[in-house]
């Protein structure tokens, strides 16, 4: 494909490529690459006859919407109607969407055509997209490694070309740990500007549906489509809508980026190289780059898993075995059990303040020390993980798995948005930079990750 | 022995929505499964909608009217209740925390009023769940243990009933209350009882656990904590095989805390209607009437609200002893409620104005009344319509009221009915005087038959006990003269 997204569209809007065609070669791509990446677990049957409505449209001279033929693919976790919504596990692997989740909504709206449904870990519980029912998704840019997670499919999708645009979900780094694994782009709006019905929930205070892309403007392009407010749901914030991608070229020069030597303690050195060269970088594009404090950064991540443990075993209580298929205890894999039985021990009231209570401190305690660093910033620029991606079947505890979390769960617990772009690579795998910015600051860290972006 | 009992109440909200979607509520009309969406029947991935305002707003009305505190300015959370059934589709039920707190009704302490939502309905034998229930809003009400007889907290959940009812937010159909109720006696544990529908069930079911548990502990034996269950069908408790549950109570993500202002609870205070037993007190000093007549006014919001509508035209001790007789008498017997009352203020006052200027007796009143709640017209036809006469020239001359003026019987008219009658119902006559005093009461209605109701019924009497003493005399001394 090689093409941008912007290339892309001004293509189809000029006619020089039909969106029946580029369907088709999404289609053809899949075909062809997806036996061996397994980056989509069902394809979407009207996709051509979608096609050729939206070219019909465009010939009749008629506004196609923003998306107007390009092609998309979904996070299983996000109902879209006729299509299986499985969230790659056994217990929904019959589910068929009986509605279009919000997003969904907007994005077929905006001439987005769906191509399918793509692979993920099971329930979003992993960050190596190994814990999948239908199998572990390959990384196209690091053959034989994990693409990340729970977004796998999604970030493999477009890393190797099968779709244009895609949602992924993120609730504890899930969208930025696969786009760093696999050297593309993508977006943890914040907390409550994207609309969250219809997203089957691993954690509902931590859920978010995020673009991922190949180009920062594809994502911002993304985001500005399925971002504001609906007034049906409780926990969205009331948020104007955004032209990101217009205000994608405005230099940084005078944007203060921050950094932390907490990111350093906690990353290993091989991807803290790529991260400074990065840094460098956006220092030469005229940024101020000043050191923050984090004191606390490394706490998130035990508080994120016991909140997030706690709201799992409630959101899985209403798959009992009666609706969708089999209980989920009977046919989930070792992940997901270990979420629900930590949830449950977690959640039992003699234990609520010992664990609870005290993570929603931490959650506290992470909101306040984000917001007073970026008080002093416009945005804090760091690596999106740890450490590299092991190579596929390698057996981990689930502390190593966890690991992988430990810079991106603290964006979710502070509520704050963040986007991951590439910076480089390490032994030949992609490293990602983490822009981490204020609530609602999307506009900010779009523009520093399109900077550097452009330096390439 | 001394017991304490407590209560724990729901009642479904009489709103139109259900709590976090749009769903109509009318649950028992519609065909089953249909006033359902995504949201209520908790399909993956489908968000609450906020909860429904009418809903907070009728349950912030309900606390004040239980003279609670309403909690300002605090988070109020929307908390998951987490249990398995079949009934509830989502795994867990919606309950918030306290909306009001620290109330009090007829000398029982509330404890708290908040916010609930309704499961489905779930039919064990036929293994279906009909979901259109399922999200209906509840207001729940929890009481400290302060009732002490089975008719303590009958009485008190009578009076409860009263204050749902008159504040009309609550569903008015029969059913919908459900009860769990907490007793302890002396000396015993404290044993709870699920699954009571009715007032009259929860007096059995705490008159029976108040046998079963005294009967123990003179037994010397020791009462378990648990969980019973009241039978309506053979009134009795039953225990419940059910585990210690924990309900992983935990604030829900999806749904902000609801944070309540006092602009708020002063606008619902002020269109809130009157609690029933403020206004049993009020009518009392105001009108100058008898606590019990009172009592028997306030005992439906629409009695009470005639009641002063018609006060304001006649003298209210004669409309108070009318409401409290004739009118719950009529009302009982023709098994209606004030609500489905549709004559005017105006009508019933014209008729206690006849009655009190003597132009009709209390009893053609009582008659005329009955035409009334029949079917309303003017009292000039009503009067026709029981044949009470209006002669012509009468209704030529005066005003409406006038015109209802009705004639009373000749003297000789009704003496000539007496005769007839007695003479028609020979039984009844021996009857009478083998000193069977019921037969009287039998002539009368007969003369009133004969008379068409025109007769005033304690002249009816005098005349009928005038000529049956004359007929006792002629037997005794007819007898006397055969003995002799």
């Amino acid at each position: 494909m090689g093409r941008g997204t912007l290339e892309k569209l001004g293509a189809i809007q000029q006619g020089e490529l039909s969106a029946t065609k580029n369907v088709q070669q999404a289609l053809d791509r899949i075909k062809k690459l997806d036996k061996k990446i397994k980056a989509f677990i069902e394809l979407n049957p009207n996709a051509l006859a979608e096609a050729e409505a939206i070219d019909r449209k465009l010939k009749r001279g008629e506004l196609a919407g923003k998306l107007a033929g390009l092609t998309i693919g979904i996070k299983s976790n996000i109902n879209v109607k006729g299509l299986r919504a499985t969230c790659a596990s056994r217990t929904l692997e019959d589910y068929v969407s009986p509605y279009d989740a919000e997003v969904i909504r907007r994005v077929r709206d905006a001439g987005g055509i769906i191509v399918g449904m793509n692979n993920m870990d099971e329930f979003a519980c992993g960050s190596s997209g190994e814990t999948s029912s239908f199998g572990p998704t390959d990384n196209p840019a690091a053959p034989g490694h994990i693409p990340g997670g729970s977004s796998s499919g999604s970030a493999a999708a477009i890393a190797a070309g099968m779709c244009d645009l895609c949602l992924g979900t993120d609730t504890g780094g899930a969208i930025g740990n696969p786009a760093s694994h696999c050297g593309v782009v993508g977006i943890r709006p914040t907390q409550g500007l994207v609309p969250a019905h219809g997203l089957i929930e691993l954690a509902v205070s931590f859920d978010q549906v995020g673009p991922l892309a190949p180009d920062v403007y594809g994502a911002a392009l993304m985001l500005e489509i399925i971002a504001g407010r609906n007034p049906n749901e409780c926990t969205a914030l009331d948020s104007p809508s955004v032209n990101y991608s217009d205000k994608l070229d405005i230099d940084i020069e005078n944007i203060r980026v921050g950094t932390s030597s907490k990111f350093r303690e906690l990353t290993s050195p091989a991807i803290m190289k790529v991260i400074d060269g990065a840094v460098e970088k956006l220092h030469h594009l005229g940024a101020e780059v000043v050191e923050v404090e984090l004191p606390n950064l490394e706490k998130g991540l035990s508080a994120y898993y016991v909140i997030m443990s706690a709201e799992f075993f409630s959101a899985t209580r209403k798959f009992d075995g009666r609706k969708y298929g089999r209980r989920i205890e009977e046919v989930c894999g070792d992940e997901v059990l270990r979420r629900i039985k930590c949830g449950e021990y977690i959640s039992r009231m003699e234990q609520r303040d010992k664990y609870y209570k005290r993570a929603l401190q931490v959650r506290t305690l992470m909101r306040r020390e984000f917001k007073e660093a970026l008080d002093r910033v416009d945005v804090i620029v760091g690596p999106t993980v740890p450490k590299l991606p092991h190579q596929l079947g390698t057996k981990l505890s689930p502390a190593e798995m966890y690991a992988y979390d430990y810079l991106t769960s603290p964006i979710s617990l502070a509520g704050i948005c963040a986007g991951t772009v590439k910076a480089g690579e390490a032994s030949g795998i992609p490293v990602g930079l983490q822009v981490q910015g204020k609530v609602l600051g999307e506009e900010t860290v779009l523009r520093v990750m399109r900077a550097l972006e452009a330096v390439k | 022995m001394r017991m304490k009992i407590g209560f724990e109440i729901h009642e479904q909200l009489a709103t139109k929505r259900k709590l976090c979607c749009d769903c109509p509520t009318d649950y028992r009309e519609a065909p089953p499964n249909t006033n359902v969406c995504p949201i209520c029947t908790a399909m993956p991935g489908a968000k609450p909608m906020p909860p429904n305002v009418k809903a907070v707003d009728a349950v912030i009305e309900l606390a004040l009217m239980l003279g609670c505190e309403v909690v300002l300015d605090q988070p109020i959370y929307v908390q998951r209740k987490h249990y398995d059934y079949p009934d509830l589709p989502a795994g867990y039920q919606h309950s918030s925390t306290p909306i009001g707190i620290n109330g009090e009704l007829v000398g029982v302490r509330i404890r708290e009023v908040h916010l609930e939502e309704d499961p489905g309905a779930y039919d064990p034998v036929a293994g279906t769940v009909d979901f259109n229930r399922c999200g209906v809003p509840l207001v729940e009400i929890v009481t400290e243990p302060d009732m002490h007889s089975p008719e303590e907290a009958r009485r008190f959940l009578r009076q409860l009933m009263l204050v749902l009812d008159y504040s009309g937010r609550v569903r008015p159909e029969p059913g919908t209350l459900r009860a769990d109720t907490n007793i302890s006696l002396e000396g015993g544990t404290r044993v709870e009882i699920k699954n009571i529908n009715s007032t009259k069930g929860a007096y059995r079911a705490v008159k029976f656990e108040v046998m079963r548990q005294k009967a123990l502990i003179e037994r010397g034996a020791v009462i378990p904590y648990e969980t019973r269950a009241y039978l309506e069908s053979q009134m009795i408790t039953v225990p419940m095989r059910m585990k210690v549950v924990d309900f992983h109570v935990i604030p829900d993500p999806d749904i902000f805390p609801i944070v309540i202002d006092r602009a708020r609870v002063e606008t619902i205070r002020k269109r809130m209607v009157e609690v029933p037993h403020q206004r049993e007190q009020r009518l009392v000093k105001q009108y100058q009437i008898s606590q019990a007549v009172a009592g028997v006014i306030v005992s439906e919001r629409e009695l009470a609200d005639l009641f002063e509508a018609v006060a304001k035209e006649v003298d209210p001790k004669l409309v108070a002893t009318w409401f409290q007789t004739n009118l719950k008498k009529v009302l009982n017997y023709m098994k209606l409620r004030a609500a489905d009352v549709r004559f005017t203020p105006e009508q019933f006052g014209g008729l206690l104005r006849m009655v009190k200027d003597k132009r009709i007796t209390p009893e053609q009143g009582e008659l005329v009344l009955r035409e009334l709640v029949k079917q309303p017209a003017e009292l000039e036809k009503l009067l026709r319509r029981i044949g009470i006469p209006i002669t012509v020239e009468l209704r030529e001359k005066i005003k409406l009221e006038d015109r209802l003026k009705v004639v009373p019987l000749k003297h000789g008219e009704l003496e000539a009915a007496v005769v007839k009658t007695l003479e028609e119902n020979p039984k009844a006559v021996e009857d009478y005087l083998k000193g069977r005093k019921e037969a009287l009461n039998f002539l009368a209605g007969k003369v009133m038959k004969l008379t068409r109701g025109r007769a005033d019924p304690r002249e009816i009497l005098k005349f009928l006990s005038a000529k049956l003493k004359g007929k006792k005399k002629r037997r005794v001394s007819r007898r006397t003269k055969r003995s002799k």
